[in-house]
Parts: C-alpha cells; sequence; structure tokens
C-alpha cells in the first residue's frame, strides 16, 4: 500500500487469559492476529494441574475413585465407570447386571446433564442468553435425581469396583421416568430456539472445519471427531456394560464444522434418552455388587480400557503391583487430546470464530490438566 | 420490605414521582410556550427545561432498565428483580446508586483528560437530540422546521466518544473495541438517514408534528415496510444492541471500548446507551406508526401521551426480545449485513417513494413496491444458503448409524454379597 | 497455621512404603479374547523381526520393541493391515532401573487395539518422536517429557506443559519424593 519502502507489520499477540469468560475454565490462548484474521494460536494448559495421577499411587483403589470423579468434574459417573472397569478387568471381576443398568443409567443422565451444560454455554459464548437458562433448570433436575440416589450433586463416588456402593432409592424408576419426559421437553425447547437460528448458522456453519482423517491423526475423539464424519463410538466398536443390550443411532456429521458438533452433542442427548428408557424396561431387581473383598488388590499386572466420555475416549492405564494401592494410572483425557486440533481448526478464521472454534470442542480443564 | 402495607405505599410513591416528573416536564413545556413559535430562549428558560429534560430522560432511562430485566427474565423461565421495591421497580435506583458510590479508577497508562470526558462526548449528543423530539402534541422543547436534520445530525457525533473512549483506556481490548464500533456505526448511519429520508420524501417535511400528522389515514410502516425493516435493524445496529452487540460482547472482548470504566462514568455511557434505545423507540413510533395520531385521529392530550409512550416502549420491548433470542453476528457479518443488504435495499426504497411521489401513484402501489423490494434480500439469502436449513438437521438425523440391540443373555446366578460391607477404606 | 505431624512413612517414595494390607499377590493371568487375538497376529506382522517379547490380554495385546526400531514398528502399524490411524496414548512408566514407555495404538474403522512397550534408561531417557506420523504426538511427548524426563528427539516443541517454567525435577517418577512440594 506504500511506495517505495516496505512496511514491516507486527502481528498483534492477543491473549485470552486464563481469566476470560469463554475459555471454560483456567486455559490460556495467545492469538497471534494479522487484523481481524487468526494467524497462529499457541494453547497454555497447566494451570489447573494438580498431579492426579501422582496422587493415585499414593491412594487405594476406592480412595482413587474420588481423584477421578474431579479430573472431568462435568461428567462423573462416566470417569469413575472408566476406572472402575480398569480394575475389575484387572481383578477379572464380573459387575452384577443390575449394577450395570444403573451405572449406565447413571451414565446416561451424566451424558445429558454435560451436554446440557455445553449446550447452554455455547450458547452464551455466542451471545444467545435464554439457552442457558433452559439448559441450566434442566440440569438441576438430574442433578436433584443424582442427589437422590448417590448423596452429592457432582462429586458421586458410588461407583465400586465391583458394582455400587449402595441400591438405588425405592422411587427411583418413577423419578427417572417423569425426568425423561421432561428432558425431551427441554431438549426440544433449546433445539427449537438455537439450531436452525439464523444468526446461529451464521456464526457455525463452514466454521473450524477439520476433515475425517485429519482429526483421527490429532486423536480427537467424541462428538468433535464424529462431527468430521468418523462414525466411531466406544460404545458401538467396543462395547461395554449393558451398551450390547440397547438399540441407540450414533449421530454422524459430515462437514466437520462447529455446526456438525453442536447437533452431534444435541441427537446425543435424545439417544441418551432412549437408552435410558430401554434400560428401565431391561432392569430387574438383584445384587448390586459382586461378592470379594472390599479392600482390591488386584494380582500384578496390567490393563489399558477406554470407554465414551461426553467428551470422547477416555482411556485408564492401570499398573498393579500387586499392593492396595496402584503403580501407576496413566489417563487418557479426551479434551486434552481434542485440543491438539485447536490449531487446524482455527486456520484461516476470524477472532470472532475463535470463540466459536473452542466452544464447540467442549473442554474441561480438569480432564486436560489433571 | 415484605409488609403489605409497605408495599403499597412504596408503589404510590414511585407513581406519584413518576407523574411529578413527568407533569413537571409537561409544565416547563407550557411555560415556555408555544414549541413551534418559540424564538431563542432566555438564560433562566434554557436551564429550567434543561433540568426537566433530563429528569425526565432519567426516569425514562430507569424505566428501560427495569422493563429489561423484567421482560429477559420472563423469557428466561426466571421472575427478573423482585426485591429492591414493589415488583423490583426500584432496582434501576439501587443500580444507579451503586454504580454511583462505586470507585471511579482509571488505568495507570490512560490519558486522563480524554478517559473523563469521553463518557460525556457520548452522552451529551444523545441528550441534545431530545430537545426536538416530540412525546406528545406539543410536549417537547422546541419543535423544529429541521427536526429530523437535527436528529441525524447531532446523533452521530456520540461515535467520537466511544472511539477515545477505547483509545484512551490504554488497553487492546478497548482499542479494538473502540475500532469496532467506530466501523460498526458508521456503516449504519446510512441506511438509517436513508429510511429515514424515505419518510421525509413521504411526508415532504422534516418536521416531526407534520410527519404524525400526515400519518392519519395510514401509518408509513403500512406504505414502507422495507423502511422500517431498515430502520429497525440500522437502529438496533446504532445502539448496540444484540445481534449487533459485538463491540461489547462478554464472552469475545469483554466490554469493548467500556472495559476500564468504572462507577459514575460507567454509569453515564449505560444511561446513554438505554436513552439510546429509547430514541429508536420513541423515532420508530412517530415516523413510521403515526405518533399520538393514528389510529385514532385527534385525542385529548393525556390519551395522545399515553399512546405515543405505548407505540415508543411496544418498539422498544421488541428490541430487548431480540435481546432475548438472537445470538450475536461476526463483525465481518455485521458489516456485509450493513454494506451489501441494507444500504441498497434503504437506497431501492427512497427511488421507489420518489417514483411513486412523482407520478402519483396511489399508495397502496408503494406499498407493494416496498413489500417486493423486502423480498429480495430475503430470496437471496435462502437461495444462497444453498439449501434450507432445516435439511441440514434432516442430514445430520438421517445419516445417524444406528446400532441394534444384542439379545440378553441368561441371567446368571451371583452370591449375595456380604453385608454391611464397608468400602476400601 | 501450624504444620500437622507427618504420618509414619508419609515421607518414602511409594515403592518404599510398606502395604497396608498383606502380602503382594500373584500375576494376573493374561488371556487374549477373539479380537485380541486378531489385533495380536497384525501387531505381530507389523512388529515382524523387532519384536523382542509380546503378550496381552482381553482386547490388548502388547509387543515390546528396542527404541531405534520404533518409528518404523509405529509406521507399519499405521500404513500396513493394522491400520492405526489414531495413537492413543503414550503413558510413560518408571520401574526404577528402567522407565518403560506404552504407546497405545486404535484402528477406529477396524476396530483393532495395539500396545508397543519401549525402554529406555533413566541415566539417558531418549526417544525418537513420532511426531511426523500422529499429530497427536506433540502433546502427549510433551507431558510424558515434563512429568518423566523422556527426551523425544524430533520433537518440535517440549517446553512444560502442565508444569510452570522453572520446576525443578520431574514429578512423574518414583524418586520424586511424594510429599514434597515447590513454591513458585
Amino acid at each position: 500500500m506504500t511506495t517505495g519502502q516496505h512496511t514491516d507489520t507486527l502481528d498483534m499477540m492477543l491473549n485470552m487469559g486464563p481469566q476470560h469468560p469463554a475459555t471454560h475454565g483456567v486455559f490460556r490462548m495467545v492469538l497471534a492476529l494479522d487484523g481481524e484474521e487468526v494467524v497462529d494460536v499457541i494453547p497454555h494448559i497447566g494451570y489447573l494441574h494438580r498431579g492426579s495421577e501422582k496422587l493415585c499411587e499414593g491412594e487405594s483403589y476406592g480412595q482413587v475413585i474420588t481423584l477421578f470423579d474431579r479430573m472431568d468434574y462435568v461428567s462423573n459417573i462416566n470417569n469413575e465407570l472408566a476406572f472402575v472397569r480398569a480394575a475389575e478387568r484387572l481383578m477379572d471381576i464380573e459387575v452384577p447386571e443390575r449394577a450395570s443398568y444403573v451405572r449406565v443409567i447413571l451414565a446416561e443422565l451424566n451424558r445429558i446433564a454435560s451436554h446440557l451444560l455445553f449446550l447452554g454455554t455455547y450458547a452464551i459464548d455466542l451471545g444467545a442468553i435464554t439457552p442457558i437458562m433452559y439448559a441450566f433448570r434442566d440440569r438441576e433436575r438430574i442433578q436433584a435425581l443424582f442427589e437422590a440416589t448417590t448423596g452429592a450433586r457432582m462429586m458421586h463416588n458410588y461407583l465400586r469396583i465391583g458394582g455400587l456402593k449402595e441400591d438405588t432409592p425405592a422411587d427411583f424408576d418413577v423419578r427417572v421416568s417423569e425426568l425423561l419426559d421432561q428432558l425431551r421437553a427441554g431438549v426440544d425447547e433449546i433445539d427449537r430456539l438455537l439450531s436452525l437460528n439464523e444468526v446461529f448458522l451464521a456464526r457455525t456453519k463452514g466454521v473450524g472445519i477439520i476433515a475425517g482423517p485429519t482429526a483421527l491423526a490429532c486423536g480427537l475423539s467424541g462428538p468433535s471427531l464424529r462431527g468430521s464424519g468418523v462414525a466411531y463410538d466406544v460404545r458401538k466398536d467396543h462395547p461395554y456394560e449393558v451398551y450390547p443390550y440397547l438399540a441407540f443411532n450414533v449421530p454422524v456429521g459430515s462437514t466437520g464444522d462447529c455446526w456438525d458438533r453442536y447437533y452431534c452433542r444435541l441427537l446425543e442427548c435424545r439417544e441418551s434418552i432412549s437408552m435410558v428408557a430401554q434400560c428401565l424396561e431391561q432392569m430387574e431387581a438383584g445384587p448390586i455388587r459382586a461378592a470379594g473383598r472390599r479392600i482390591a488388590r488386584p494380582p500384578r499386572g496390567e490393563v489399558y480400557v477406554h470407554s465414551e466420555n461426553p467428551r470422547g475416549d477416555i482411556g485408564v492405564f492401570l499398573v498393579s503391583d500387586g499392593t492396595d494401592k496402584p503403580y501407576r494410572v496413566k489417563v487418557r483425557p479426551p479434551s486434552f487430546c481434542n485440543l491438539v486440533g485447536l490449531k487446524l481448526m482455527m486456520e484461516g478464521a476470524y477472532v470472532g470464530d475463535a470463540v466459536s472454534i473452542l466452544g464447540s470442542l467442549d473442554i474441561v480443564l480438569g480432564e486436560v490438566d489433571r | 420490605m415484605s409488609s403489605r402495607p409497605a408495599q403499597l405505599v412504596l408503589l404510590a410513591g414511585i407513581a406519584v414521582g413518576v407523574a411529578a416528573v413527568f407533569g413537571g416536564f409537561i409544565a416547563v413545556t407550557r411555560w415556555l410556550g408555544e414549541p413551534q413559535e418559540l424564538g431563542a430562549l432566555t438564560l433562566v428558560q434554557f436551564a429550567v427545561a434543561l433540568l426537566a429534560l433530563v429528569t425526565l430522560l432519567a426516569v425514562a432511562g430507569m424505566s428501560l432498565v427495569w422493563l429489561e430485566r423484567k421482560e429477559l427474565g420472563r423469557m428466561q423461565g426466571r421472575p427478573g428483580p423482585t426485591r429492591v421495591g414493589p415488583f423490583g421497580l426500584l432496582q434501576p435506583v439501587a443500580d444507579a446508586g451503586k454504580l454511583l458510590f462505586k470507585e471511579d479508577v482509571a488505568p495507570g497508562e490512560a490519558s486522563k483528560l480524554i478517559f473523563f470526558a469521553s463518557p460525556l462526548l457520548i452522552m451529551v449528543p444523545g441528550l441534545m437530540v431530545w430537545l426536538t423530539v416530540p412525546l406528545g402534541p406539543t410536549l417537547v422543547v422546541r419543535s423544529l422546521d429541521l427536526g429530523i436534520f437535527f436528529f441525524v445530525s447531532i446523533s452521530v457525533l456520540s461515535i467520537v466518544g466511544l472511539v477515545l473512549a477505547g483509545w484512551s483506556s490504554h488497553s487492546k481490548y478497548a482499542v479494538l473495541g473502540g475500532i469496532r464500533a467506530a466501523a460498526q456505526m458508521v456503516s449504519y448511519e446510512i441506511p438509517l438517514i436513508m429510511a429515514v429520508l424515505g419518510v421525509v420524501v413521504l411526508a415532504g417535511s422534516m418536521r416531526f408534528d407534520d410527519v404524525v400528522a400526515l400519518q392519519d389515514s395510514a401509518p408509513y410502516i403500512a406504505l414502507l415496510p422495507a423502511a422500517f425493516a431498515v430502520f429497525l435493524v440500522a437502529g438496533l445496529a446504532e445502539v448496540g444492541r444484540t445481534p449487533f452487540d459485538i463491540y461489547f460482547a462478554e464472552s469475545e472482548l469483554v466490554g469493548g471500548p467500556f472495559v476500564e470504566y468504572s462507577g459514575a462514568h460507567w454509569a453515564v455511557m449505560l444511561l446513554a446507551e438505554y436513552l439510546n434505545t429509547f430514541l429508536v423507540g420513541a423515532l420508530a413510533a412517530l415516523l413510521f406508526l403515526g405518533g399520538w395520531r393514528w389510529p385514532f385521529g385527534d385525542l385529548p392530550f393525556g390519551a395522545a401521551v399515553a399512546l405515543m409512550l405505548a407505540k415508543t416502549y411496544l418498539v422498544v420491548a421488541v428490541i430487548f426480545w431480540g435481546r432475548a433470542t438472537y445470538p450475536r453476528l461476526r463483525l465481518d457479518q455485521l458489516m456485509g449485513l450493513g454494506w451489501k443488504v441494507l444500504l441498497p435495499l434503504s437506497f431501492a426504497s427512497i427511488l421507489a417513494t420518489a417514483v411513486q411521489r412523482f407520478y402519483g401513484w396511489p399508495a397502496w402501489t408503494l406499498t407493494l413496491l416496498s413489500l417486493a423490494l423486502l423480498a429480495v434480500p430475503i430470496a437471496l439469502q435462502v437461495r444462497g444458503q444453498g439449501r434450507p436449513a432445516s435439511a441440514y438437521a434432516e442430514r445430520m438425523r438421517a445419516g445417524a448409524v444406528a446400532v441394534p440391540a444384542a439379545p440378553r443373555p441368561e441371567r446368571s446366578a451371583f452370591e449375595q454379597p456380604p453385608e454391611g460391607g464397608e468400602d476400601g477404606a | 497455621m501450624s504444620e500437622q505431624e507427618p504420618q509414619a512413612g508419609a515421607d518414602k517414595t511409594p515403592a518404599e512404603r510398606p502395604a497396608r494390607h498383606g502380602p503382594p499377590v500373584a500375576e494376573a493371568p493374561q488371556v487374549l479374547d477373539a479380537r485380541g487375538q486378531a489385533s495380536a497376529k497384525l501387531l505381530a506382522q507389523a512388529a515382524g523381526a523387532h519384536a523382542l517379547a509380546s503378550g496381552g490380554g482381553h482386547d490388548t495385546p502388547w509387543v515390546r520393541v528396542a527404541s531405534e526400531h520404533l518409528v518404523d514398528v509405529a509406521k507399519r502399524l499405521r500404513d500396513g493391515a493394522f491400520g492405526a490411524q489414531m495413537l492413543h496414548l503414550i503413558a510413560a512408566v518408571d520401574y526404577e532401573e528402567r522407565i518403560e514407555v506404552n504407546y497405545l495404538f486404535l484402528s477406529a474403522t477396524k476396530g483393532h487395539t495395539g500396545q508397543v512397550k519401549v525402554d529406555v534408561s533413566p541415566d539417558a531417557p531418549e526417544l525418537p518422536s513420532l511426531t511426523g506420523l500422529w499429530t497427536a504426538a506433540g502433546w502427549f511427548e510433551r507431558e510424558t517429557h515434563d512429568l518423566f524426563g523422556v527426551v523425544f528427539e524430533g520433537n518440535p516443541d517440549l517446553s512444560p506443559l502442565l508444569l510452570y517454567e522453572g520446576f525443578e525435577g520431574h514429578p512423574g517418577l518414583r524418586s520424586y519424593p511424594f510429599n514434597d512440594y515447590q513454591e513458585w
């Protein structure tokens, strides 16, 4: 634009710091901007690193369950499930059928709660201030049910190696059926308000596209991967608990943009509701914990188990030295792996898209940092 | 504050207070004389008029704060303010009081003079416009022959204040916000002015009273729906309301040009935003909805003022409704909307008005022309998307991978767990 | 704020502490199921002559290779019949006299899971990086370097990921004191 001399321009570094309303936790993102376009993104994590994996080495197996509760603090039952399945596989314990059904019911309700949180916070990141109220209203209902069943709204500490801590309350089935009706209506309300809204489509369609093979190479999983067209779901490909006996659909996107990832999660809410209904039909009375010693001392060895967290594929690599404390616990956190794809998704994006793309990955910093 | 008699007393007090402010303004305008024939004001007249007007606008701004919080609350499934005064009516007073008592800090590196002067630069043009915008048949300080021209030229001045507010805050977020605000406001001024110009062409006069009087047969919204649409959208963008509030969006630029302000200066800028919203509502009522006359014609003074205020608050309520519903547009999408859609539409609207006037066609031809013009960008938008939006959702639902249920195995026999088993530590 | 009395044995590393309840029990039986056996065949095929040992249970077979053959085997896993599109996890385990780095590979379309173990010595923990094959390796290796001190040659950025700049030591190792803390 100037005649003669070449002017050097510096990219402006914009720090979306650890304290920011749209970064979903203590996450720092340094954007290099060329005007309005994002040239580079440097994520900084570790603000919530608590050394959970090392802490596991000093706690007995029952205590480790509480640590897993706090890693992805939004989907607690799913985290607990990953760990207890690893220990059970190592000890070759078969879980009673009723316990398995209750685990799946709670895990799917937890999935709905987590996705409702995503729907609400994603909408408010983009400026729509109403869906978050509807989403949290329904989330409160789920958490009230959890409080009645497990004793806590969030950090449940309910699953045990071999089954559950205690049986469900007497009115559990009735409460869950009522809850499912309310959740169906709630999810439909958010869908009607948000999904096909012109402005919402303008903000999410065609934004943050990542192709399927690239996503796999980056290690993405869960709805972030399924939005790109890869039909990989651990509940379908490596089924566990009672998932083989449930019929459900796995929503798969086609473009790999933010809207596809968002809509995958919304459809998954509906699928989870139908799965819980099926579980209620198939569940029967019975024992809720396998017989065995209460202090778990798995034999020496190692095991790797992975299951479907609301955010993706959570894996637990458990090494036991035969004592009552694990020798090594390594977690594969889905949000950590999803963040690797952030830089590729932001190519050619604007500053306004940065918030949209980060929101669509649905990360939880507790599990990114552990 | 929960006893019934106390609530009723407070409610009565609020009603009396608002009526007093309003009545004071009416009295002052009567005292000044006929607004159409007014010459220059003396200093005393000027001071009293200013006081009455500013008080009235402060009350109006506070009523908008209350209305927004109640309306948004109800739409979100919650009651809104209920504690401070009956029905939360004193909430704006509490907010104003809180802001005034807050510590007024400026960033260390900010240029203090401009930093503290910018709120004034934003507020004063917004107040000046109200000298000539009427709220009733003679309820205005001065009814100018060039009333609409005055409004258009003075309201632009507040953009300077916004940019200076951002620049003087010495913060990257503020600078970005200020620049974005300037770009947004400048781009939407032209469609706004063109839409208003269409009304002027129809009315043949720039005086607000004439425009209202000429809408007896049909309000201009019926004759110029495209211009009304442009006016409303451009007005939203001028005020900085969702879906056009990206320059101070909380989740992105956390306050934009206002991020470093606190206390009384922040209160001034917040009030300026609400006054601008009230202005857009009042102008929409005057220019397009028939003001205090349509559909009843000549009304007694009180009823006319009530009708005008009802129309104003109706438009304001629709603006708040939009805030509850829509996400916000990205800046380049916003600019694209202003330059590529609203600008050509507003120019075409004026052309259509002029042609209809020149050839003396009947009024309904103008309505048809205007609706046809409005349909063009809508059709282009639908075509440009490639397919209706619902097809995206259908495709994803249809493309889901179905996982069938396997038959359940026989229930294996389990031994009962030991009673009262304690958990592992 | 008085400090609490440390519990008996609290300052020892987990390896030094006696188990609280009884002696360690025997090895877990490692039996591969049908899917695991299919994966084991493909894994052995990819490892070829480089496989030093093999084993595995349920659906996850493992094979041990030397560090110089790691990239070769990984490439064959990705491009060959195994079809490992995802590098699922890099897990380092500190066995005092060696650090064992486990690589977990997954084929999303075919459903195979496979594990590759590599031993490095704690005095010179170096391994070639897999970032050329999978982008996911970047952050996994960065975290392993942060917590265990393993250096991955070829990784473009090994700066601290979870810990802050200036942290001393590698807290993932068993030798790192369990109840110690550093102040920033």
